[in-house]
């Protein structure tokens, strides 16, 4: 077990009005609201879910970007929850993060080599040619050619962005990655290459993964587990293509049906959501008791809105339905 | 049918590179047809030049020097206009061997000019959704407000009271939940797919003869964007309108294409019918294209957990535009006869089939 | 007519042209022109040093009080001691410039330092910082200036102190301000996941990289400042005190005669500082354009 989280919880403080000292109107985002995971060795597990589920803030909580409110998280047998800076400076070496954005991740005033060069330097003294020798292993294996090293980030095309930012996290010696939409950002003909490397390095140096993504297919061929998050909690967890095929849970019906249906022009009018439309943004303010899900869910509809789904006393937590598979909802489809 | 509602030739917009002095060639000779009534939908990756194109043809670029030649002609009841008309009598082109090099432009006279051709085209005759509609939105101004002012502005409909009817029926259109409760809504109220239902009720309401959608659901969540596809579908099938939609997304532009412009490096590489270009077939295509829609995880590789059939190297640098065709560096297909064609020389738009039009030296004489 | 053109020749692999290249002709020229001011100061130390001037600038003439411009081989004319102009407006910049230097380096030092903190560390010591700033914006300049100089002497290196000290609230929040933006970004948050270490990456990654030329303009305005306090000081008489010229006291002993017709005394100096001023801000004006505006294409 690389990664072991417990019930993350992590609130962002809104505040509200112009006197901030006056705590009792301070609102607190619950982005998070309860999340366990596990994550083994040389594995890849996929987190789904839409803007806003939350899922980017778990990857930040892990790798420390941002202080959990509570719960656990274990790496590598290390509660990393609490410990300060200096002690997570040498675990700092073993996970490393991909970043969404292109163009934010490499510092502009750097040049390739520098960039690398410091990464590399971080966590062990090296002579400049031994750093010479990683940077062109590292090269070699991200496969982008040594001519880009003198050039500045926004130099580089979108896919030579990536591979720099993959180079980085692989240069400290990295075996476990959060890899944050490490395809969103990039075209479509190189989204493919950017999948084939991630694949190919793992396989090559045993690294795992926490990929989180909304592209479903993409999830779904890379991960052997699929966690989907809706509003900071997972609702549904298991093997992908058990998640892909035999879904359970509404909302996971809800975002394949989505993909599906785009494929074939026929299919344009399933009954499963066509309130989508109304979707207004969620109000963290007055969140729903019970499911969460439930203002929009189509079971819920269907069965003529049943009180125990609103009840907040039964909030429906994650439970094993077998097969390493689980829900949380009141009504499996 | 009769003749094409909107035909753009040989379009060219360039921008300049200060850092490089050199031209980014973003659109570099586009060609293309949309005809009454139909879809035409441009695919193409960043740096394609879809975007620029669009832009071009809504006469709202900034930057210099913009567009340098073609021809776009555009028929309605009104007649026909060219909405490039006399462009050539403000720009000078300079070439060296078969390229522009050198380019003097009349920037202020142009855009006077621009904006007499398209002061009554612009909004009215041809609308535009953009991207990210919730800057496209005044933020200041209710939705309804919005929507209502179009109307008065653009169509007949002069009286307010009418003309808050008129947008409430077409924000009922677009399937806006609770259409009188969200007339008055800020669009920051709204939620992303709300708002570009309001931005759709605006580009309607002005009962336009060509509607340019921007990437429409490009930004939005997976649920939310098929429902607003649904609904492109859907009012494109009761309205009947022209629409040019721009996408990178394979999957929408399958739902709602009649015809496809595939754009590579400032070029169209092949154009023709949806089903032609995007159907199962990848013997009589592009390299490019085919490569593209193999490149998406289907359900055999990922039954098979195996690799992606990817397509090697970048995407061009609109500055740096190859000589001979624009895909030969990342071609599978490149065999023996054609490579020194590929390498030297830019094929020409060729008609494969009626109305299928190929780019590629594999289909050569 | 706007023209625009490519330069023959293979443009792929390049990489951008530097931004001195590309530069907007007016940034070139502002910076030329301050840069031509610089050397001029300097060219003025090597005059000083080997008292290659004219005449010696102390020396009085009571026989050639206030003479005209190009009379007996004074070019600028003589002041109201019959001092030689010309000598004393090329040994009155050094009235400024180290003492300006001294300012530049107390305001530019402290101001990183407290907005790094501020920046850097929020919270507590982000709120005492923003005291410390408020507290001396809102105390005027001169008036502490003056205080000062009544509590120990008047002295151009007092006066510069106080200068510098009140400089630093503008360098304090404009390197709080950039340090605020940036830690957003993603390639220093990837520098805290790289296990760096926070000293290293503010000083490395934030001040050395983003902050330097932010700095070199703040101070070539800061100097042109320091000229102008001095100026309205020596107006006051607080400032360089005679018979060691200075622009500031030269215009104040001249303008008792301007409006006898005797415009040279002060019109010299004055138009010296005009265009001193103007040369710095001009620099930092161009400097900005060049290095500050490359970063978009």
């Amino acid at each position: 077990m690389i990664l072991e989280v417990t019930n993350l919880r992590k609130h962002y403080r809104q505040r509200a009005g112009i006197f901030p000292a006056l705590r009792s109107r301070e609102r607190f985002i619950p982005a998070v609201d309860g999340v366990s995971f596990c994550l083994e060795e040389h594995e890849t597990v996929g987190l789904v879910g839409e803007s806003g589920c939350g899922k980017t803030t778990i990857g930040r909580a892990i790798l420390r970007l941002t202080p959990a409110t509570s719960g656990r998280i274990v790496f590598d047998g290390h509660d990393i929850t609490a410990m300060s800076a200096r002690e997570l400076r040498p675990l700092r070496s073993q996970m490393q993060m991909i970043f969404q954005d292109l163009d934010a991740a490499l510092n502009p005033k750097m040049r390739v080599r520098a960039i690398l060069a410091e990464a590399i330097t971080t966590h062990h003294r090296l002579s400049d040619g031994e750093v010479a020798r990683r940077i062109g292993e590292l090269l070699e294996q991200v496969n982008l050619k040594a001519s880009k090293l003198s050039n500045f980030p926004r130099e580089l095309a979108g896919g030579e962005k990536r591979r720099v930012g993959i180079a980085r996290a692989l240069a400290v010696g990295a075996h476990f990655i959060v890899a944050d939409e490490p395809t969103s950002a990039l075209d479509v003909s190189i989204q493919a290459q950017v999948v084939n490397l991630l694949r190919d390095l793992q396989r090559q140096l045993g690294l795992s993964y926490l990929f989180i993504s909304h592209d479903l297919e993409v999830v779904q061929l890379i991960s052997r587990r699929v966690a989907v998050m809706y509003l900071g909690k997972i609702v549904e967890m298991g093997l992908a293509d058990r998640i892909a095929r035999a879904a359970r849970h509404p909302y996971t019906h809800l975002l394949w049906s989505a993909l599906v249906e785009g494929q074939s022009k026929e299919a344009s009018h399933a009954p499963l959501n066509t309130r989508t439309g109304a979707w207004e943004p969620f109000d963290f303010e007055r969140p729903v008791s019970g499911c969460r899900f439930a203002p929009r869910c189509p079971v819920y509809e269907a069965r003529g809105r049943p009180a125990v789904c609103t009840d907040a006393a039964t909030e429906p937590q994650l439970h094993d339905i077998g097969g390493r598979h689980y829900v949380a909802g009141h009504f499996p489809v | 049918m009769g003749a094409p509602l909107l035909e753009i030739e040989n379009l060219r917009t360039y921008f300049h590179s200060r850092s490089k002095r050199a031209f980014i060639r973003a659109v570099d000779g586009v060609t293309m047809v949309i005809a009454r009534g139909e879809t035409l939908s441009v695919v193409g990756e960043s740096g394609s030049g879809k975007s620029v194109t669009a832009l071009s043809i809504m006469g709202l670029l900034d930057a210099g020097p913009g567009v340098i030649s073609g021809k776009i002609t555009f028929r309605t009841d009104g007649g026909e206009r060219n909405l490039l008309h006399d462009l050539e009598h403000y720009v000078t082109l300079g070439e060296q061997d078969g390229r522009i090099m050198e380019v003097s432009k009349d920037e202020a006279g142009w855009r006077k000019q621009v904006e007499r051709i398209m002061a009554e085209v612009r909004g009215k005759e041809i609308a535009m959704i953009f991207q990210n509609p919730k800057s496209a939105l005044n933020p200041f101004v209710t939705v309804g407000h919005q929507i209502t002012e179009a109307i008065r502005l653009h169509t007949p409909t002069k009286h307010p009271r009418e003309a808050k009817e008129r947008s409430l029926y077409w924000l009922e259109r677009v399937k806006m939940d609770s259409p009188r409760l969200r007339f008055d809504n800020y669009p920051y109220g709204l939620s992303g797919g709300m708002c570009q239902r309001a931005m759709i009720a605006m580009a309607l309401s002005s009962e336009p003869a060509l509607l340019i959608a921007d990437e429409p659901t490009t930004g939005l969540d997976a649920t939310i964007q098929s429902t607003i596809v649904g609904l492109l579908a859907e009012l494109k099938s009761e309205l009947g309108i022209a629409t040019l939609l721009i996408s990178h997304d394979i999957r929408v532009v399958s739902r709602l294409a009649d015809d496809v412009a595939v754009m590579y490096g400032g070029t169209v590489v092949e154009y023709g019918p949806a089903p032609e270009i995007l159907g199962a077939r990848f013997g009589l295509k592009h390299p490019y294209t085919a490569a593209l829609l193999a490149s998406r995880p289907s359900a055999q590789n990922v039954e098979e957990k195996g690799g992606l059939p990817a397509i090697e190297g970048e995407v061009p640098d609109p500055i740096d535009v190859p000589r001979g065709c624009r895909f030969y560096a990342r071609c599978n297909r490149v065999t023996e006869d054609i490579r020194d064609a590929c390498a030297r020389h830019e094929p020409a738009l060729k008609e494969l089939t009626p109305g299928h039009h190929v780019r590629c030296w594999l289909y050569g004489d | 007519m706007k023209r625009y053109s490519q330069t023959t020749g293979e443009v792929g692999e390049s990489s951008d042209l530097s931004p001195w290249k590309t530069a907007d002709a007016l940034d070139l020229v502002y910076v030329g022109y301050g840069l031509l001011i610089v050397v001029l100061v300097l060219v003025s130390y090597v005059l000083g040093a080997f008292t290659w001037l004219p005449y010696d600038p102390e020396q009085i003439r009571v026989d050639l009080l206030n003479a005209p411009p190009g009379s007996a081989g004074h070019l600028l004319g003589t002041d109201f001691l019959g001092r030689d102009i010309l000598s004393r407006l090329i040994v009155g910049i050094q009235a400024y410039f180290l003492p300006g230097l001294l300012a530049i380096v107390i305001s530019l030092l402290l101001g990183t330092t407290l907005g790094a903190l501020a920046g850097y560390r929020s919270g507590e010591v982000e709120t005492l910082v923003t005291y410390f700033n408020n507290l001396v914006d809102s105390f005027p300049r001169l008036v502490l200036i003056l205080l000062v100089i009544a509590a120990f002497k008047p002295g151009i290196y007092y006066i510069m102190v106080v200068v510098g000290v009140t400089g630093v609230p503008a360098v304090a929040s404009l390197i709080a301000g950039k340090i605020e933006f940036l830690a957003q970004k993603n390639f220093i948050e990837a520098a805290h996941v790289l296990g760096l270490p926070s000293r290293v990456i503010l000083l490395k990654h934030i001040l050395w990289h983003h902050c330097m030329p932010l700095l070199v303009i703040q101070a070539t305005i800061g100097m042109g400042e320091a000229i102008l306090i001095e100026t309205s000081l020596s107006y006051l008489g607080f400032g360089v005190q005679e018979p060691t010229p200075s622009w500031g006291n030269m215009v104040q002993a001249g303008a008792n005669y301007f409006f006898q017709g005797k415009f040279w005394p002060s019109t010299a100096p004055a138009l010296s500082i005009l265009f001193t001023i103007l040369g710095f801000h001009l620099l930092g004006d161009g400097l900005n354009g060049i290095l500050e505006g490359s970063a978009g294409k």
